[in-house]
């Protein structure tokens, strides 16, 4: 139940976030994706299904509150990030946060191949992203996403 | 910290989770003609087997029809066959009470045109010769029946009642060898007896012998012989038959044979005479 809480409270920021950044960033320019961020902490927490279940959820929201005409890319993309990641993480020791970085840079690169890829598959008109978009993007994520770990890992280890 | 969800399950509810996207992405892109890529792909996928069942059912179904078809047919021949045989069967009923009809009437105009008191009777039994010596009828004493009582037919004479029950009686018929009767021949008024030439276990030919006619009589083939009243048994002017034959006897009486104008091997019905209410004359219906 808390998991949930806390996984629904983390959307909540996300949307914020989200409402902050469009506010100030124009869309090409936005690269940061606070609801990637927040299913890769999920997956590599809670386990890919905690993951998955997180991304979809996040997805959705992200779809409906700022996505386009067609739903249910952010959704399946951040699904299948969440499950992978939260594999990875079985698998893995990604526990610092240079790996930790490393794999929202990966998530990140993997999650806009999925969105471009079933966009051309569904023949949708999407922007597509540069290489060096993607690697921007990939880069502020993995950065963003490290440090936001750390500190939310410092403050819940600093719970009694 | 991980949810403790079994890694297969894990995997199975990514795929079904992710299938289910693709459905929600495909509802909402257009397929063209009208319809989503999700509907399109639905019709594509499921049209083939859309058509195999359709084809399945409509060939059991025609199967079926054509077993329910061949079925129906069948039993309808056979209530058919069944119907025929009813029909056939009252059709014959019908015939007999056609004929029985045709024989009744012609015995009813015997009846009206004969100035007897008469009764009609049911021919129930007879000898098991081709000509029959006797007969039996289901009228006797209760009826008015008596001995010696003339019988006839819509064509001619019968014979007469030998022996008389209470409800039944037995006709000795003419062609009987003990039987006789006085006649004459109508023409030309010429006496004689005929008697029958049948007796015993012994058959003799169905044509009656007309005794006792002199040789220079009057008589030639084709002449009508009736009763003549002469044995008081016969009323006078019962038709009797026709001359077959004329020939020279071997004495002083002609060789005469007699065709007997009754139909002894399909009698029927008969008329028994009980009172005679006055002289007789030829029926129409035999003359």
């Amino acid at each position: 139940m808390s998991r949930v809480f806390w996984t629904g409270l983390a959307i909540a920021g996300a949307v914020l976030v989200e409402t902050a950044l469009a506010y100030l960033v124009a869309s090409p320019g936005r690269y940061l994706d606070p609801f990637l961020l927040l299913t890769v902490y999920c997956a590599l927490v809670g386990g890919e299904t905690h993951g998955m279940l997180a991304g979809a959820a996040a997805g959705w929201v992200q779809d409906v509150l700022f996505g386009g005409r067609v739903l249910g890319l952010s959704p399946l993309s951040k699904l299948l990030v969440g499950f992978g990641v939260g594999l990875s993480g079985g698998r893995f020791m990604i526990a610092s946060a240079a790996a930790r970085a490393l794999v929202v840079l990966i998530a990140t690169v993997v999650d806009a191949l999925l969105v471009q890829w079933l966009a051309s598959v569904f023949s949708l008109p999407a922007t597509g992203l540069s290489p060096l978009a993607l690697v921007s993007r990939a880069t502020l994520n993995a950065l963003v996403g490290g440090l936001a770990f750390a500190l939310v890992d410092r403050r819940l280890d600093s719970r009694p | 910290m991980a949810l403790a969800v079994p890694a297969r399950r894990s995997r199975l509810l990514v795929a079904g989770l992710a299938l289910v996207h693709l459905a929600v992405i495909s509802h909402q892109v257009d397929g063209g003609g009208g319809v989503s890529l999700l509907q399109r792909g639905l019709l594509t996928a499921v049209s083939p087997l859309q058509r195999g069942v359709s084809a399945i059912v409509g060939g059991v179904g025609e199967a079926w029809r054509g077993w329910a078809f061949h079925r129906a047919t069948y039993t309808e021949n056979r209530r058919l066959e069944q119907r025929v045989r009813e029909l056939e069967t009252e059709l014959q009923a019908f015939s007999a009470r056609a004929q029985e009809g045709v024989r009744l009437r012609e015995l009813l105009e015997l009846r009206q045109a004969v100035p007897m008191e008469t009764a009609a009777a049911e021919v129930v039994s007879r000898d098991g010769v081709p000509w029959f010596r006797s007969l039996t009828i289901d009228k006797g004493e209760a009826d008015g029946i008596a001995l010696d009582a003339p019988v006839m037919s819509p064509t001619g004479v019968v014979g007469r009642v030998f022996a008389v029950g209470p409800h039944a009686a037995r006709v000795q018929v003419l062609l009987d060898r003990d039987s006789g009767a006085g006649v004459l021949v109508e023409r030309s008024r010429v006496p004689g007896v005929v008697v029958g030439q049948v007796s015993g276990s012994a058959t003799g030919t169905e044509d009656l012998v007309l005794k006792y006619v002199p040789e220079r009589s009057d008589v030639v083939v084709g002449d009508v012989v009736v009763t003549s009243g002469f044995d008081r048994i016969y009323p006078k002017g019962l038709v009797v038959g026709r001359v077959r034959y004329v020939g020279k006897g071997s004495g002083l009486f002609r060789d005469i044979r007699v065709e007997p104008s009754a139909r002894f091997d399909r009698l029927e019905e008969v008329l028994v005479v009980r009172q005679v209410r006055e002289p007789l004359e030829t029926p129409r219906s035999v003359q």
